[in-house]
């Protein structure tokens, strides 16, 4: 992605005049603040880049503005006048419109029909007129669509463009695209970019929620760091560069200082070869030896999922090979891997991890149900059950009513504790573990990591998937980085935090840092 | 002579067709929407009794209209449980049929002092004979002498039923609630009143069916009448993948499929296998239809869940 | 960044307890509310409602011939439900019993004809099988369908139904046709006495308080026994736990290495299984042939049994038991007052109706209540982006 040369940033169509400026936004969650004391001057044609990691508050902070959530604290105007924003509807109404990540259209129908539809000008459909309109409103913009083509032929890029004319058809004048090139190739996103620069000289404003920092440098005209639900900086690119974005958004890491055993690294435990899994995982090459954490960092949404469940044999792989020391178990099942040793635990934990209708002492043996301990004949061994749900409840001091609770009675964090406890139970030579603190208190999270290295210390090998430095620089003996379904390097925990801010958001493949 | 059975088997066909087309469509209308409705065959009971009844004391034409109306305002029974309290749509449907039973039963009690049929010969509408149809050759022409105006009315339909869901707003928003809900409420439509109005259309179209039938093809009421017709017509929507002219085909294939039995009786092909045979047809049919093309056959996406079925408790 | 601290938010009962407390209240609304419609339109004929539910209560008890034919009318709806709840707790549909059990009665009516000249010990036991592997291999059809092609087990089980009902028609004037003469029914030979279920009344000497019209036979005991047994597979049994895995969360049961579609096909065969012997009450106690006039619907009462029992055999039974009543209170309502019949109909619709929107009302709000505490607690710590 080389920058485009000759991109002024903006002046042609720059009136610099105010158009939404929020002040004072605070909106609280349960527990935690997600936009604290926020302020931003949003102006008609301009790029407004809005950077973070995840859990800065940058989404909330949107969806603040598109009315979707309603703000503690704070003040909206728009075009000087303080405004009320009480839903999608009224947003839209005063001219602000949003492209959310994950894209709501119909895929049968047809680009028009999903423009059009809650918009349509009348009880009758006239289809010759709006795809006329919607036709106009792409060569205006520079967008390639065509206005009767169906959805669910179109490539990602270009269903991107339907969200985009669906609020431009409405007559935004200020968009929100969230993470927009999460799913974009390369091309895709040069596109994007000039169709964005297009609306941009027309005087339109677009703010840019992203956490990739080369495209920001690239497209932005502004750029707002969020940090915990703050701002803390703010820049143009031509006052600033990747390195500086990188710290003020990531800060200084580690929470806690773990002491890390030292430990004898073994045989080779996990090798997964040129695994490619659809639709995001691109080839990647990586060894796990026994009493070694592999620490995978990147921003969600970059392969790791699909990673975690190839390698667990939840997602089937399209070309490549997963041995499990030494043997070859591409293609084996789940129940056949967990015998040979894999444990997982899941990032989702309800839908992959608990069932939560059910009691505690039944999701502890999840996966082990026909293990000769727990049941014969077919029948299970409640007793011997109870005593291991029992036993690993008290080990992991998992705060619960009774074992008869169901697990979704359990907080978040105990719910993981279950979790880890069992899979851990079973013994394995190989822990999967994704995402292992998202959503968890303090108190939580250390309790994991410690529970990591110790199994670190009993020679089990840990592929440790994670989009937060803190957790990647505390367990991991060995970094790599993952962006865009490939790993991008190789790094030793001493590596800095921008070095592997920028190889997870899009830099380069760098040579190995030692 | 087989080609004299030939008309008159089509005549019968015809009748049959009507029945499952109309309740077909209304049940595309309803599962276009996203809501399930395997009540079709309860609502097109109700609209058996409730038209018999009208059409004894009014007339043929109120009758129908009866027929229509309480198979709508049933169907609002359906449509609360699923789109308001979110009830397992196959559950309420399943309720739908058994109520609409007792119903029947009560309200035939009622007006006809007997539970289970009325007295027969049912005023009904005067017949047609269709103008250039009826002159055909090999006796085909039979079928379209003596003919209900209900099944010129009922074929009709599909021209409107097509442009209504293709060109108007409503349509587009109603196909919209049953692909992709969560997309129609970003876009600010209201998914709610969209599917009661599904649900109250296929509950006036079957309910216009069951009248068709007691009315114009028995003139009584029985119970039973409606012999499963309004799970075939399940069948026949499912066939004709929720789109009205291949529904209309598959309704006239399973129509002609319930005529054979009763009027090609002696006919070579068929004396082989017995009648009972003959009558699964269009069951078995749809299910290898839907076995071997489950990849062409494609409910509406919302409505598609629904025939998932329940979560365990 | 790791996400700052979070505090738990505290609960008044515990979330096991706010769920059956739930239950009971949905049950108790839903039983008011169906009791109240009911009175309504009992007033309408002038009839007193307290007197109506009275008799029908008294119809019910009075006599040991009264409670005989209430546990009578239960007995099917117990097989039936049992079949409907052990494959609902898997996530499927099983609205095919209707069918099923007509093919068992089929097979089992096949099975008494031919095998005519066994002993009791020998003959009754099979025809029992042979009504179990007809059922099975009915309810196999739409399992393999669905699990290898995705084949809606909603629709394929309805299209059985018909098939099933119109294979029995063939059955008895076909193959299984009566040999004797001059009959006006359609029907198949009568089955000998040693197929037949033999009557508690008989096994106890108790004719004079259960009498020949009053067909209550082991058949009754023996779907007790089902409950026991289908609560010991769902509860406490390997395939019972991976079943309810499955249907409660197939996500989750598939990363613990449980096979979804083997889970299904296993359970749907059960459910068949026990659909076998819904008819066997009709055809081996009651008539002892089947014919044209054999009894339909049970496939659909089970449905709403097992809803109206939670889907639990111990609330199945229960609810069998009640539904029992209602149809014994047919009889007290023709006889002692000018109420129409089918009203109890309707009453057990409104009934239906309102438990299973109660269920769902209160359900849907602890679980959402649940749900929102947990995920606010997670979207809080992650900040939503």
């Amino acid at each position: 992605m080389d920058p485009r040369a000759g991109d002024d940033h903006g002046e042609a169509g720059r009136t610099g005049a105010p158009f939404v400026v929020l002040s004072g936004i605070t909106k609280r969650f349960p527990g935690i603040v997600a936009n604290d004391d926020v302020n931003l001057t949003l102006v008609e044609g301009e790029v407004h880049a809005l950077i973070g990691e995840n859990g800065a508050g940058k989404s909330t902070l949107m969806r603040v503005l598109y009315g979707l959530y309603p703000p503690d604290q704070g003040r909206i105007s728009v075009r000087g006048e303080d405004v009320r924003i009480h839903s999608p509807r009224d947003a839209i109404a005063l001219g602000i419109g949003m492209v959310h990540q994950h894209f709501v259209l119909v895929d049968r129908f047809t680009v028009t029909e999903n423009i059009i539809l809650g918009a349509e000008g009348g009880p009758l459909l006239d289809m010759e007129a709006a795809h006329a309109k919607v036709a106009e409103l792409a060569t205006r913009y520079g967008f390639g669509v065509r206005p009767s083509a169906l959805v669910e032929g179109l490539s990602v890029g270009e269903e991107q463009r339907v969200e985009i004319l669906k609020a431009l058809y409405r007559g935004v004048d200020l968009l929100i695209l969230d993470e927009p090139t999460a799913v974009l190739t390369p091309q895709e996103t040069d596109e994007l970019f000039a169709n964005l620069r297009t609306l941009r000289d027309a005087g339109k404003t677009i703010v840019f929620i992203s956490h990739k920092l080369d495209e920001v440098l690239e497209i932005a005209d502004r750029i707002t760091v969020l940090r915990r639900g703050r701002v803390v900086g703010e820049a143009t690119p031509s006052t600033t560069s990747k390195e500086k974005l990188a710290e003020m958004m990531v800060g200084r890491p580690v929470l806690f200082q773990l002491e890390k055993p030292d430990v004898q690294i073994g045989e080779s435990v996990l090798r997964v070869e040129g695994l490619w899994a659809a639709p995001a995982l691109r080839g990647v090459d990586l060894e796990v030896k026994s009493g070694e954490i592999l620490g995978i960092a990147g921003v969600e949404g970059n392969g790791q999922l699909e990673l975690a469940e190839a390698v667990v044999g939840l997602r089937p792989a399209v070309k490549g090979r997963i041995a499990l020391d030494g043997a070859d178990v591409t293609t084996w099942s789940v129940d056949k891997r967990r015998d040979a040793g894999l444990a997982f635990v899941p990032a989702d934990r309800h839908g992959q991890g608990l069932v939560l209708n059910m009691s505690l002492w039944e999701n502890c043996i999840l996966g082990r149900q026909d293990d000769p301990g727990f049941s014969r004949f077919g029948l299970l061994l409640i007793r011997k059950i109870k005593e291991l749900a029992a036993k690993l409840i008290r080990l992991f001091d998992v705060r619960a009513r009774s074992l008869s609770a169901p697990a979704a009675s359990l907080s978040g964090g105990n719910q993981q504790k279950l979790i880890l406890a069992r899979e851990l139970e079973s013994d394995p030579r190989l822990l999967v573990a994704a995402q292992p603190t998202r959503g968890l208190d303090v108190g939580s999270i250390e309790f994991v990591w410690t529970q990591l290295l110790e199994q670190k210390s009993e020679g089990r090998a840990i592929l440790l998937l994670s989009a937060e430095l803190d957790e990647i620089y505390a367990l991991s003996d060995r970094i790599l980085t993952i962006y865009e379904g490939r790993i991008t390097g190789e790094y030793q925990p001493d590596a800095s935090p921008e070095q592997l801010g920028l190889a997870m958001t899009g830099d380069q493949r760098q040579e190995e840092a030692s | 002579m087989p080609l004299l059975d030939l008309g008159a088997a089509l005549a019968l066909c015809l009748k049959y067709s009507t029945i499952i087309f109309l309740a077909g469509l209304g049940g595309l209308f309803c599962e276009r929407s996203g809501i399930v409705n395997i009540g079709l065959e309860g609502l097109m009971v109700t609209g058996t009794v409730m038209a018999a009844w009208g059409a004894i004391e009014f007339g043929p034409v109120e009758g129908l209209l009866l027929g229509l109306l309480a198979g709508a305002v049933f169907s609002l029974v359906h449509a609360v449980a699923t789109v308001t309290f979110r009830v397992d749509h196959i559950v309420s449907g399943v309720v739908i049929n058994v109520v609409a039973l007792g119903l029947a039963r009560f309200l035939s009690q009622l007006f006809f002092g007997a539970a289970t049929q009325s007295d027969s010969g049912i005023p009904d509408l005067p017949k047609l004979d269709i103008p250039l149809l009826s002159n055909l050759p090999w006796g085909l022409g039979r079928a379209f002498e003596n003919m209900s105006p209900v099944v010129l009315v009922a074929f009709g339909l599909v021209w409107p039923a097509i442009w209504v869901l293709r060109r108007t707003r409503f349509g587009l928003r109603l196909r919209s609630a049953g692909e992709n809900p969560e997309a129609t409420r970003t876009l600010g439509v209201r998914v709610a009143p969209l599917r009661y109005a599904g649900v109250m259309i296929s509950g006036a179209l079957a309910g216009l069916a069951g009248g068709f039938l007691s009315i114009e093809v028995n003139q009584l009421y029985h119970e039973g009448q409606t012999q499963g017709l309004g799970f075939i017509a399940l069948a026949a929507l499912i066939l004709g993948n929720w789109r009205p002219i291949p529904l209309m085909i598959g309704a006239l294939v399973f129509g002609f499929a319930q005529a054979i039995p009763l009027r090609l009786d002696d006919f070579f092909l068929w004396s082989w296998l017995p009648e009972q045979f003959i009558r699964m047809i269009p069951y078995v049919v749809t299910i290898v239809a839907i076995a071997g093309f489950v990849g062409k056959v494609q409910p509406p996406a919302a409505a598609g869940r629904a025939y998932e079925g329940a979560g365990g408790t | 960044m790791a996400a700052a601290a979070t505090s738990v938010p505290a609960r008044r009962l515990p979330a096991w307890a706010q769920v059956a407390l739930g239950q009971a209240l949905a049950l108790g609304l839903a039983l008011a509310l169906a009791a109240l419609v009911g009175g309504v339109i009992i007033r309408l004929y002038h009839e007193s409602p307290l007197d109506v539910y009275a008799t029908i209560w008294r119809f019910s008890t009075e006599r040991p011939s009264d409670i005989g034919r209430v546990l009578e009318n239960a007995t099917p709806l117990i097989y039936s439900a049992l079949a409907v709840a052990v494959a609902f707790k898997a996530g499927m549909f099983n609205i095919g019993v209707e069918g099923q059990y007509l093919v068992g009665m089929v097979t089992a009516a096949a099975a008494a004809v031919t095998f005519d000249s066994l002993p009791a010990f020998a003959l009754l036991p099979l025809v029992v099988l042979a009504a179990m592997a007809g059922s099975m291999i009915w309810a196999a059809i739409p399992a393999v369908l669905k699990v290898k092609t995705g084949a809606h087990e909603v629709v394929t089980t309805i299209m059985l139904n018909g098939v099933a009902i119109s294979l029995l028609a063939w059955a008895i004037l076909h193959p299984l046709r009566t040999t004797d003469t001059g009959l006006v029914d359609l029907r198949t030979d009568i089955f000998p006495d040693a197929a037949m279920f033999p009557t508690i009344a008989h096994t106890f000497g108790l004719e004079k308080q259960l009498p020949e019209s009053v067909y209550l036979t082991w058949l009754f005991p023996l779907a007790l026994l089902a409950c026991v047994l289908v609560w010991f597979l769902l509860f406490r049994s390997r395939l019972g736990y991976e079943v309810r895995a499955v249907g409660s969360s197939a996500g989750s049961a598939q990363a613990g290495g449980i096979s979804i579609g083997a889970t299904q096909i296993k359970i749907f065969l059960i459910s068949g299984a026990l659909a076998g012997f819904v008819g066997l009450n009709q055809l081996l106690g009651d008539k002892g042939f089947l014919g044209s006039n054999y009894e339909a619907g049970l496939g659909f009462a089970g449905i709403t049994v097992a809803f109206l029992g939670r889907n639990h055999p111990a609330g199945i039974a229960v609810a069998a038991v009640l539904i029992g009543m209602l149809k014994r209170g047919q009889d007290a309502l023709a006889l002692e007052t000018n109420i129409p019949i089918e009203i109890l109909i309707i009453l057990q619709g409104v009934l239906i109706l309102s438990v299973v929107i109660a269920y769902e009302i209160v359900n849907r709000r602890i679980a959402r209540r649940r749900q929102h505490e947990i995920r606010a607690e997670e979207t809080a710590l992650e900040g939503a982006g």
